[in-house]
């Protein structure tokens, strides 16, 4: 059956689905591995804030909340219900939502078209009923969703990403929940998820296009197997990825992959050249790992845009400086050089056998006073649209262990390196407050590779009241290729908005 | 356009000959090598002619897909007796022909280059721009983009070929005229999004003459008309 979906008529809905006042979980149970388990207690362990209604058959009540035996029973409103139960129910209770005037289903129940003939003739016929009354439906077949700024946690994994900015439309609930919990350990945040399973009535376009109309969401990031419609879902994609940047994993590059995804979703693969060129014609960043689809959309949330390609560095040893102009110059970035009066400035102030270049290289003298100087000048010049800093983040935990190991020969205090500690952490927070504020003065981005950085130490720096953050990289080649992909978003919004090449 | 189209469906063609694949491309904003068709020796000579030595003489008939193999193609012909022996060549293989293709010699520069329309089940008409020539299948440099295309998307999938320095100065030849590479895929993508009867397009290969992009062959596959998808 070709039914098409209707688009902009969803827009008000999918908005409620993301902000009820009130669900309803059919199938609750008290049993810890059913689904009907897994999103009640998600739903009411993340904090969600409306009213939460079990539905279970037999059943009194579903941990201490008062059960109903249909969605037809409940007395007050019901905003949006999650069906949990198996897929030869599913007509049911859907003819219940509508009987109690429900508009918004999310379907984790599996078991139909991803199955067979059987299951798409049932997915169909639960299709075609859906659109008859209205219904606007995510999955089935979904790991379900979440709205941060809602308290809304309700897929079937109880990861709590902290709120934030960066929205997800996942094609598989598990990559997406990966990402997610990459997000929780990174403190990242996080806007919206939502596992689009089947996509039998709203697919990954319409969500796509809410997430572009959203306020919350400042970058929106995809894991996409397969589209059914091609053009409507690149007409979505480019209104959207000219308002904010949109960023891509397109799985299924290989035969073996493009055979595993038709398998796993029932989508056509198509050739992956051809999708890769529909998402980057509309404006979408395109990566190739999960991981990056994450580190890349917490740059774009985090800083300014570079407006051209023209990359300044300041490092404490050359070594880093010669692989990030390599890094810099294969991804089409270019690293100027040193303009006269940005020229004149560093060789007061610096040692006489300092680069006298750019990279600006200060021969690892890990002076604070001199680091902030160099970066300064670097990022207030004309000549740079971003910076790359290579080394002072980090550099305090690197002389406090020369503190430690004296300590521990007892050649220093072991009471003092308590005080050194925080010293060099306040030193830190300083110096990555100070870059958030020159990103807010000269609306540049600007990289800092941490020197040394230890487990379950901070990756990315907020500051209260300002809208970019401070990211630390771990390594050269991670901020360049950062900086290369919000190049290359800057370049194509740019192009498109003025006309000019 | 859609005469060229409508005769050839009519007739259950499978495809366009070379001189109606050209035309169509032409008539699209693509930059073809110029060529005419004759029916006689002396008419072929005239043309040639014309168009001033060296030419090439081709074989012209959209049942011919192996014109080289068939020894249906001449190149580089310097004199009217030339012409005049390829014409009775070609025209005496006792093969129904449309007429025979005289085309102006281009020496080139070696640069070669591929465009091409296919389409995608999800996308519909795609272009493809890449190396051309010889390593066109070896190395698969090529780049897509879904129509219709924006110049600014023709320009960015031009970028996006690895080889794209041959597109620059190169080896005393000027680089290629942009602007003229732009409005060629523009132009291929609109026949596709046009005309469902043109199931795909092959321009192989597409040369350098000074800074211009000039086809100096064509194909046009025709989808199969209605009747003959049920019969399949």
């Amino acid at each position: 059956m070709d039914i098409p979906s209707q688009g902009a008529v969803y827009m008000a809905d999918i908005r409620k689905i993301f902000y009820p006042s009130s669900i309803a979980v059919v199938g609750a149970s008290e049993n810890l591995f059913k689904w009907g388990s897994y999103i009640f207690t998600n739903i009411i362990a993340g904090g969600f804030g409306g009213r939460v209604f079990p539905v279970a058959k037999n059943r009194e009540t579903i941990y201490g909340h008062r059960a109903y035996t249909t969605v037809a029973e409940i007395e007050e409103s019901v905003d949006l219900v999650f069906i949990t139960t198996p897929a030869v129910s599913v007509m049911g209770v859907l003819a219940d939502c509508v009987k109690k005037g429900v508009k918004n289903v999310v379907m984790i129940t599996s078991g139909f078209s991803e199955t067979g003939e059987e299951g798409t003739r049932l997915e169909d016929e639960m299709i075609a009923y859906c659109r008859e009354n209205g219904l606007s439906v995510v999955g089935p077949n979904t790991m379900g969703i979440v709205n941060t700024a809602a308290s809304l946690y309700a897929t079937g994994s109880q990861v709590r990403a902290p709120r934030g900015g960066i929205s997800i439309i996942a094609q598989s609930g598990n990559v997406g929940n990966q990402i997610m919990e990459w997000a929780e350990q990174q403190n990242i945040g996080i806007g919206k998820f939502v596992g689009s399973g089947n996509e039998g009535v709203l697919g990954c376009e319409d969500y796509v296009e809410y997430f572009g109309a959203d306020p919350d969401t400042s970058v929106v990031l995809m894991y996409v197997e397969g589209i059914d419609d091609g053009r409507r879902f690149m007409d979505a994609a480019r209104r959207t990825s000219m308002k904010k940047p949109v960023i891509a994993l397109k799985a299924g590059r290989t035969e073996t992959g493009g055979r595993a995804a038709a398998s796993h979703t029932g989508a056509m693969a198509g050739s992956f050249k051809t999708y890769e060129a529909a998402l980057r014609q509309s404006g979408i960043i395109l990566v190739k790992a999960p991981t990056e689809l994450l580190t890349i959309s917490s740059a774009f949330d985090s800083m300014p845009l570079p407006k051209g390609n023209r990359v300044g560095v300041v490092t404490l040893g050359g070594g880093w400086g010669v692989i990030t102009a390599d890094e810099c110059e294969e991804r089409g970035l270019t690293l100027p050089p040193l303009p006269d009066n940005v020229y004149e400035k560093l060789d007061r102030m610096l040692p006489p056998f300092w680069s006298k270049g750019n990279p600006v290289d200060l021969v690892g003298q890990p002076s604070m006073e001199l680091f902030l100087e160099s970066m300064n000048s670097m990022v207030s010049s004309d000549a740079y649209d971003a910076v790359i800093l290579l080394g002072m983040v980090g550099a305090g935990k690197f002389v406090l262990r020369i503190h430690e190991s004296a300590a521990s020969m007892g050649y220093y205090s072991r009471d003092k390196l308590g005080e050194l500690q925080q010293l060099f952490a306040d030193h830190q927070t300083n110096f990555l407050d100070n870059i958030i504020e020159l990103m807010e003065k000269y609306d540049k981005p600007i990289y800092p590779v941490a020197l040394i950085s230890t487990p379950g130490e901070e990756m990315i720096h907020y500051r209260d009241g300002s809208r970019f953050k401070a990211i630390i990289y771990k390594t050269p080649e991670e901020a360049v290729f950062c900086l290369e992909k919000q190049y290359e978003y800057y370049r194509y919004t740019s192009r498109r908005t003025t006309g000019r090449p | 356009m859609k005469e060229i189209l409508k005769k050839a469906m009519e007739r259950g063609q499978k495809a366009l000959s070379e001189f109606d694949s050209k035309r169509l491309v032409a008539m699209a904003g693509f930059p073809v090598s110029r060529n005419d068709l004759a029916h006689s020796r002396n008419e072929a000579v005239a043309i040639a002619k014309n168009f001033g030595f060296p030419v090439v003489l081709k074989g012209c008939s959209d049942l011919l897909t192996h014109k080289t193999e068939m020894g249906m193609v001449k190149l580089k012909l310097k004199t009217e007796a030339e012409v005049a022996e390829a014409y009775d060549e070609i025209a005496g293989k006792g093969v129904q022909l449309d007429g025979v293709l005289v085309q102006e010699w281009i020496e080139g520069d070696k640069r070669e280059f591929v465009v091409g329309l296919t389409r995608d089940p999800q996308f519909g008409p795609c272009v493809m721009f890449g190396l051309g020539g010889i390593f066109t299948e070896a190395l698969r440099d090529v780049s897509f983009r879904i129509a219709p295309l924006s110049e600014m998307d023709a320009d960015e999938m031009i970028d996006e070929i690895q080889t794209k320095k041959l597109l620059g100065e190169f080896r005393g030849s000027p680089a290629v005229d942009r602007a003229e590479l732009v409005r060629a895929l523009v132009g291929i993508g609109k026949l596709g999004l046009e005309y469902d009867e043109i199931a795909e397009i092959d321009i192989n290969p597409l040369i350098v003459d000074g800074d211009k992009p000039v086809a100096v062959d064509a194909l046009v596959v025709l989808a199969a008309s209605k009747a003959e998808k049920k019969s399949a």
